[in-house]
């Protein structure tokens, strides 16, 4: 056992340099320690699963060595920039100003085609248009247009739009969502209200009833069958 | 930082766990490795009653502690020496001393293998 142990932390150290090395591209959007956890945990578990020759311990030691040691890096990335920068890297600007920064996509393994297809992906087909372009430890890219090439703002020009706020649930195919119906300060007799409003008996012939935050109401009625 | 300390006292208590299972394996494969070399000292010199017994009592110890050893050792490697006891008691009874000295070495083998495999060395981690 107390070699499982050791082979467990030896293994998830080594992996976790391998996927450093690999480059924030094979990282996706979980930090390397998480994907080390990820890859490994499944297959701990499936070997003594399937095998009744081995112990439940040969599985269960590892998987709480590494869930240990994922617990105790979190906290330390937490804790210390040195050791998250050691651990996750630290942000590539590849992109400045409109211009590549050729080496530092060479250092981060990062093709053409990728920037291309990312930038692509956020609606940007004008390499001019980005000021800035940074690839984040979690392997994503992060595009800052010129100010110039920018969405005007209702802030920019003096308008002062609604502000709806976040719609809340009250009616889920059928069933009244209490909670949501008090949290927003209404109760039935409003509900009913707006069902008749809609010509709706019951709120079993509704399949989405939202509300936002000036009470402005969505609503669906439940299609016949469903 | 109290989750670190949790994590760190957690790898802790299982590393300290692992080691005190590979003392406590060294110290029981000492136990029958000492019995079942009594058993084969008795065996040579004729005393098949005092070699059965002795190979008895390292049955039983090794019977104590199955479900011990079940759960933290391959059941292979158990099933292996579960099998190798009966086989030395059989041949204990047949008296037949070449055969049974073949039979007790293994069966020795197979434990110091067992304590060996779980011991604490760099062949064994890598």
């Amino acid at each position: 056992m107390v070699i499982a142990f050791l082979r467990t932390i030896l293994l998830y150290t080594f992996i976790i340099i391998g996927i450093r090395l690999m480059g924030k591209r094979q990282v996706g959007e979980l930090e390397p320690s998480e994907l080390v956890l990820a890859l490994l945990i499944a297959d701990l578990a499936a070997v003594p699963m399937q095998d009744f020759g081995i112990p439940l311990l040969t599985g269960l030691i590892p998987i709480l060595t590494l869930l240990c040691l994922t617990m105790a890096l979190s906290v330390l990335t937490m804790k210390s920039v040195r050791f998250r920068a050691v651990l996750c890297g630290r942000p590539s600007v590849i992109v400045e100003n409109g211009r590549l920064r050729q080496a530092e996509m060479r250092k981060n393994r990062f093709t053409l085609d990728e920037l291309m297809e990312e930038l692509r992906m956020k609606g940007i087909t004008d390499l001019s248009a980005v000021k800035y372009a940074i690839l984040e430890t979690n392997g994503q890219i992060s595009v800052l247009l010129y100010a110039a090439q920018q969405p005007v703002t209702a802030g920019q020009m003096d308008l002062a739009p609604p502000e709806p706020g976040l719609p809340v649930v009250l009616i889920n195919d059928g069933r009244v969502i209490q909670r949501s119906l008090r949290s927003r300060g209404l109760n039935e007799a409003w509900l009913e209200k707006q069902l008749e409003r809609h010509h709706i008996k019951s709120t079993r012939e509704v399949f989405l009833l939202t509300v936002d935050e000036e009470n402005t109401v969505y609503l669906a009625k439940k299609e016949a069958g469903a | 930082m109290k989750r670190l300390w949790i994590a760190i006292a957690l790898l802790g208590a299982i590393f300290a766990g692992t080691l005190l299972h590979v003392h406590s394996l060294h110290g029981f494969t000492d136990t029958l490795g000492s019995l079942l070399e009594q058993a084969q000292a008795q065996a040579e010199a004729e005393d098949w009653t005092q070699a059965h017994a002795l190979t008895v009592q390292a049955q039983e110890a090794w019977a104590e502690r199955d479900v011990y050893l079940h759960v933290l050792l391959r059941h292979g490697d158990t099933d292996a020496i579960y099998a190798g006891f009966r086989e030395t008691l059989a041949l204990l009874d047949s008296r037949e001393y070449g055969e049974y000295a073949a039979s007790n070495a293994r069966l020795l083998t197979q434990i110091e293998l067992l304590y060996e495999a779980e011991q604490l060395t760099l062949k064994n981690i890598f």
